[in-house]
């Protein structure tokens, strides 16, 4: 019964992904139709212009939404098995946040120094900066056991690290400002295909790392004691979920700036979809998920008020604020 | 050793700070151990130390022989599994999905479920009766529909070992007896050993292969239903001493002996008890023997009697199983009564030291030394603390039988007295005055001793006995007229000396001293700071056995078993052995294959050394056994239930018979090389025929001494006969009736009943 339903969403999802890859190929302010994108793309066309649009631009920023919503999604469930509460993603502990000061960072320095940031220097700069930002959270957390007020000190430290990264733009260049406004209000565009390689790299890590974790994380729902009674290490199981959710987070926060809402609310969308929480069906599932939503959300920027884009954040968190709360509405009912 | 599953060996428990301390606890398999104690005693924390979710702060838990510590996650998770207190919450999984968790340590890397994983999974629904649910969502479902699953899931861990926190709360009672049938059925179909902790009393006290007890930041008693559902024991357990236990039901005790059902009409109304006191003309005169059998005569006639005095001075004491110290006259006597001694029928203890003062020992805890004239000056302090441990156990009896102490009559220390008319005026007692024949002046005793007493104590003394008459009562009829008319009062009998072993309080027995060596010899040697030599009491049953204390070495022989017994003072007596050459003498008997058995101090002598780090002192064993002591001041003193372990030697018959006795000691012997354990619990080890145990009262059993002194028997060719042969307890059992009955062919029980004021 469960299993034929989880079969029908995943092959629904996938579809939809690639429909949805298709049409964010298709849209754009350069009018590319159909049967010119598919020669381009099977290489039967002289069109260098074209070529270069849906090579350089539209292909590369289609794939970034995908792998990137999947990792936000993906680093919001892990995040949510480890502090076994809904409303917790890499936004919310201000993990996002925390990369986004370093990489900010960053780039204002090497910028002011000439130098011009690498992909992987900005990933690095930004796990750093993530990690940063969880460290303090776990910090509280040993003192602070209630969840809600955890989620405040998360969102407290987050926006620490937006005013001091404020702060840097007030000061910065003008040359790097600009830079680095865009990219910290989220977006994907400008990315290459060679971001594209390194955040594939990267994610695919992480992505395997948690469905080599599924089985322990299945076992943590029962609760930590049950999980050690089984014989789960809860020790290196906590510090998987926290690396391989700070560097999934990083990576996006690298490449798009921090995109809010993804990470919470997706998990919380496909269990209710699949209606299990198995991980390992959560895992690609939240994946697929999350590529989708990102991509709806990134069409969606860059298309309502064209050619003026709109930040993929203020996207996301119209379309996916309600659900956080009705989420927190119906969790509010299930205590009492 | 393959039916303990889990051992643990000293543990201390605790979150932050130690919470209960060197626990030994052993779980078998098809057994059910139920742990009890007050809420907060330490009950959820011993289960999640022995769970492996809270590393304990000290000692070890030891899984199938394996430090629990040193075994990985998934080796643990196929031996044992838990359900606990708290029902868990899930997120949309099924119970199935619940349920199967269980096998995680058997799937693979990715947790998929193998054909052999899914058979065990329906087992444990099948086994659990949730077919039903199953396939419903975990939090739809009811908290005893949960409870099955998460039992099913610790099912389907196929755990050898299952531990169960407070498996029944939030049930109603259907499912409570659902699921506590289904944890039956587990142990004693499928063999496994089941630990858990109960709230309610009357369902572990039917449920429990053995209870432990936990309260006050210890582990109170262990051992059977009936060894710990006793109604004193659980109402001080849980604080109820005075509690109204109508509103709770069904009694969580078990009914206590025929004493109880025979109960007859209260005595005095409104139950108070009637108070008896007995006093004596002098010490010696009989007064503990008189009290012991009245009040096994009180309890043959069915009421609930318990003896009581408020001051003893004595050299032993005996550890009560809360671990408290009380005067052992009065154990005695509870025995009588049919039931357990209590701190609080000796609220009083002075034990004397060398340099002229004393231990004090109020309710049973020791609260410091006093020289005799500073012990006077406080003992008006007292007078409260008796008050309340008599009233404490005035709630437990219809008659209380008070033991004066000495003479009513010392005129010089009447002020503030506590322990003769004194309290006899406290407790509002009639007073029965016993006088001593054999040491003769019966007449200047008895009458000088009612001429000295003020008017008003004089009035309660209600009746006068003539002890220890040796020969014909009928010559001393004028006697008893000239004594009534002197006196005014009756004399209620005259007691003739009674051939009864009791056990005695400070003085070795007579019948311990003879020298005569009979076909089977057991010499004891007979060390300056000897105690508790009551452990060979049991052999004097025995026509065939001698048993000698022997105190100069030329005394020694050839006896067929060789005792060294406890002593208050193991360094002492080590080096008194080797200066009278015992010391040799023991050894060369070990060498020739003697059987020779060290107790408690003797014990500890057989080591390599006994250490005494708080005096600087250390003194080289016989070095008999790889073992070494280090005297501690803590005391050990608990109830001991155990077995012999795996002996070598002669008494290699004994192995696995159970041992019942008691520790009492300062001090830790472990053995420094490989060597075989003797009872059970690291209480004792061997080699060859040496044996070293720390459990007194080790003889007492018949499954012990007979086929001991079977195997020496055998050897010497004499045959000794079982089936006339009675455990120690039995023994003194058949010495209280015995008493009883010689205290009722002379006494006037009738005018004694009169006293008490009550109708017969």
């Amino acid at each position: 019964m469960s299993k034929k339903r989880t079969g029908i969403v995943f092959v629904l999802l996938t579809m939809l992904l690639l429909c949805m890859i298709c049409i964010s190929i298709l849209l754009g302010s350069v009018r590319i139709g159909l049967g010119e994108t598919v020669s381009v793309l099977t290489g039967h066309t002289d069109d260098a212009t074209h070529a270069n649009i849906i090579w350089n631009i539209r292909l590369p920023r289609a794939l970034a939404a995908v792998i990137l919503g999947g990792a936000l999604a993906l680093s919001g469930y892990l995040l949510q098995t480890f502090f076994a509460n809904p409303i917790v993603g890499p936004f919310v502990l201000g993990i996002s946040s925390g990369a986004k000061l370093t990489v900010a960072l960053c780039m204002i320095f090497l910028l002011s120094a000439g130098k011009i940031i690498s992909a992987t220097g900005m990933v690095f700069a930004a796990f750093l900066g993530a990690m940063i930002a969880m460290g303090f959270v776990l910090l509280i957390s040993v003192k602070v056991k209630n969840m809600s007020l955890l989620v405040v000190c998360g969102i407290m430290i987050g926006y620490i690290c937006s005013a001091v990264t404020d702060l840097l733009v007030t000061f910065a260049d003008d040359s790097s400002i600009v830079n680095l406004h865009n990219w910290s209000m989220g977006s994907l565009s400008g990315i290459s295909m060679h971001d594209v390689l390194i955040m594939t790299v990267v994610i695919f890590f992480c992505f395997a790392g948690s469905v080599l974790l599924s089985k322990p994380i299945g076992a943590y729902r029962l609760g930590e004691a049950y999980a050690k009674n089984m014989g789960v290490n809860i020790r290196m199981l906590r510090i998987l979920l926290i690396l391989l959710s700070s560097l999934s987070a990083a990576c996006v926060t690298a490449f798009a700036g921090p995109i809010s809402f993804v990470g919470i609310a997706t998990p919380h969308l496909i269990k209710n979809i699949m209606k299990t929480t198995k991980p390992q069906v959560m895992i690609p599932g939240v994946f697929l998920g999350g590529a989708l939503i990102t991509l709806l959300c990134d069409g969606i920027a860059r298309t309502v008020f064209a050619p003026t884009e709109v930040s993929i954040s203020s996207v996301t968190a119209v379309l996916l604020v309600p659900v956080v709360i009705v989420m927190m509405v119906r969790r509010k009912k299930e205590v009492h | 050793m393959q039916n303990e599953k889990l051992i643990t060996d000293r543990l201390t428990i605790g979150y932050d700070s130690d919470l209960i301390d060197s626990i030994s606890l052993e779980i078998r398999k098809g057994k059910i151990v139920t742990l009890i104690g007050p809420n907060g005693c330490g009950k959820s924390t011993l289960l999640r130390t022995l769970g492996g979710q809270l590393s304990a702060r000290g000692g070890t838990v030891y899984l199938d022989g394996r430090n629990m510590q040193l075994l990985q996650g998934r080796e643990i998770a196929k031996k044992m599994s838990m359900v606990m207190t708290t029902p868990v919450k899930t997120e949309l999984m099924s119970c199935r999905e619940v349920i199967e968790m269980g096998r995680y340590p058997y799937t693979g890397m990715l947790g998929i479920l193998g054909e052999e994983d899914k058979k065990a999974v329906e087992r444990a629904i099948a086994m659990t009766g949730t077919e039903a649910v199953a396939d419903r969502p975990f939090d739809a479902v009811s908290d005893g529909q949960k409870q099955r699953v998460m039992l099913a899931r610790a099912i389907c861990q196929e755990p050898e070992l299952l531990i169960l926190d407070e498996p029944t709360s939030y049930l109603d009672i259907k499912y409570k007896l659902d699921i506590l049938g289904r944890i039956r059925t587990l142990a004693k179909e499928q063999d496994i050993a089941i630990v858990m902790s109960l709230h309610e009393l009357e369902i572990a006290m039917r449920l429990s292969d053995t209870v432990v007890a936990i309260g006050d930041g210890k582990i109170r008693r262990i051992g059977t239903r009936e060894e710990v559902f006793e109604e004193s024991f659980i109402r001080n357990l849980f604080g109820i001493e005075k509690a109204d236990m109508e509103l709770a039901g069904s009694l969580p005790w078990l009914p206590e002996t025929e004493s109880m059902e025979a109960h007859k009409e209260p005595h005095t109304k409104a139950g108070k008890p009637a108070v008896l006191m007995i006093q004596g003309t002098m010490s010696g005169a009989g007064k503990s023997i008189l009290t012991a059998g009245l009040c096994r005569i009180f309890a043959q006639d069915g009421y609930r009697v318990a003896p009581f005095k408020s001051q003893n001075m004595a050299l032993n004491s005996f550890i009560t199983e809360e671990g408290l110290e009380m005067g052992r006259a009065q154990v005695v006597q509870a025995e009588c009564c049919k039931i357990k001694p209590l701190s609080c029928m000796n609220p009083v203890l002075l034990k004397p030291n060398d340099d002229n003062g004393s231990q004090v020992i109020v309710n049973g805890v020791p609260i410091g030394n006093m020289r005799a004239d500073a012990y006077f000056r406080y003992r008006k302090e007292l007078i409260p603390k008796i008050k309340e441990a008599f009233d404490k156990l005035s709630e437990m009896a219809d008659i209380i039988v008070v033991e004066g102490a000495g003479s009513p009559v010392e005129l010089n220390l009447q002020k503030d007295d506590i322990v003769n008319m004194g309290l006899a005026k406290m407790l509002d007692a009639s007073v029965l005055l016993v006088g001593d024949i054999d040491r003769g002046g019966v007449f200047a005793q008895l009458l000088g001793t009612l001429s000295l007493l003020s008017k008003e104590d004089k009035a309660r003394v209600r009746g006068l006995i003539v002890n220890k008459f040796r020969g014909d009562r009928n010559l001393f009829q004028d006697g008893v007229s000239i004594l009534e008319e002197k006196s005014g009062r009756k004399v209620l009998g005259v007691v003739p000396y009674l051939d009864v072993r009791l056990e005695e309080e400070d003085s070795m027995s007579e019948r311990l001293s003879v020298k005569e060596v009979r076909q089977i010899d057991i010499a004891v040697i007979h060390l300056p700071h000897i105690s508790n030599f009551t452990d060979l009491d049991v052999f004097a049953q025995i026509p065939e056995v001698s048993v000698r204390f022997i105190e100069s070495s030329g005394e020694t022989g050839c006896p067929d078993l060789l005792i060294l017994p406890g002593t208050k003072n193991t360094i002492a007596d080590l080096q008194w052995l080797k200066e009278q050459g015992f010391a040799e003498e023991i050894i060369k008997a070990a060498g020739a294959g003697t059987i020779l058995i060290g107790i408690c101090g003797g014990y500890q002598m057989l080591g390599r050394k006994v250490e005494d780090p708080e005096q600087a002192q250390c003194e080289q064993g016989l070095m008999l056994l790889p073992a070494d002591t280090v005297i501690e001041r803590e005391k050990v003193r608990s109830v001991y239930l155990g077995r012999i372990e795996e002996a070598e030697g002669n008494l290699q018959v004994l192995n696995g018979k159970p041992v019942k006795g008691y520790e009492i000691h300062m001090g830790k012997t472990t053995p420094y090389e490989d060597v075989h354990m003797f009872t059970s619990g690291k209480t004792g080890y061997c080699r060859g025929n040496i044996y070293g145990t720390y459990v007194h009262g080790l003889f007492d059993q018949k499954e012990i001494f007979v086929p001991l002194l079977s195997v020496i028997g055998e050897k010497k060719g004499v045959q000794i006969r079982p089936e006339e042969t009675v455990s120690m307890d039995e023994y003194r059992e058949q010495q209280y009736e015995k008493l009883a009955k010689g205290l009722r062919e002379c006494l006037d029980m009738d005018e004694i009943y009169r006293i008490l004021g009550g109708k017969r």
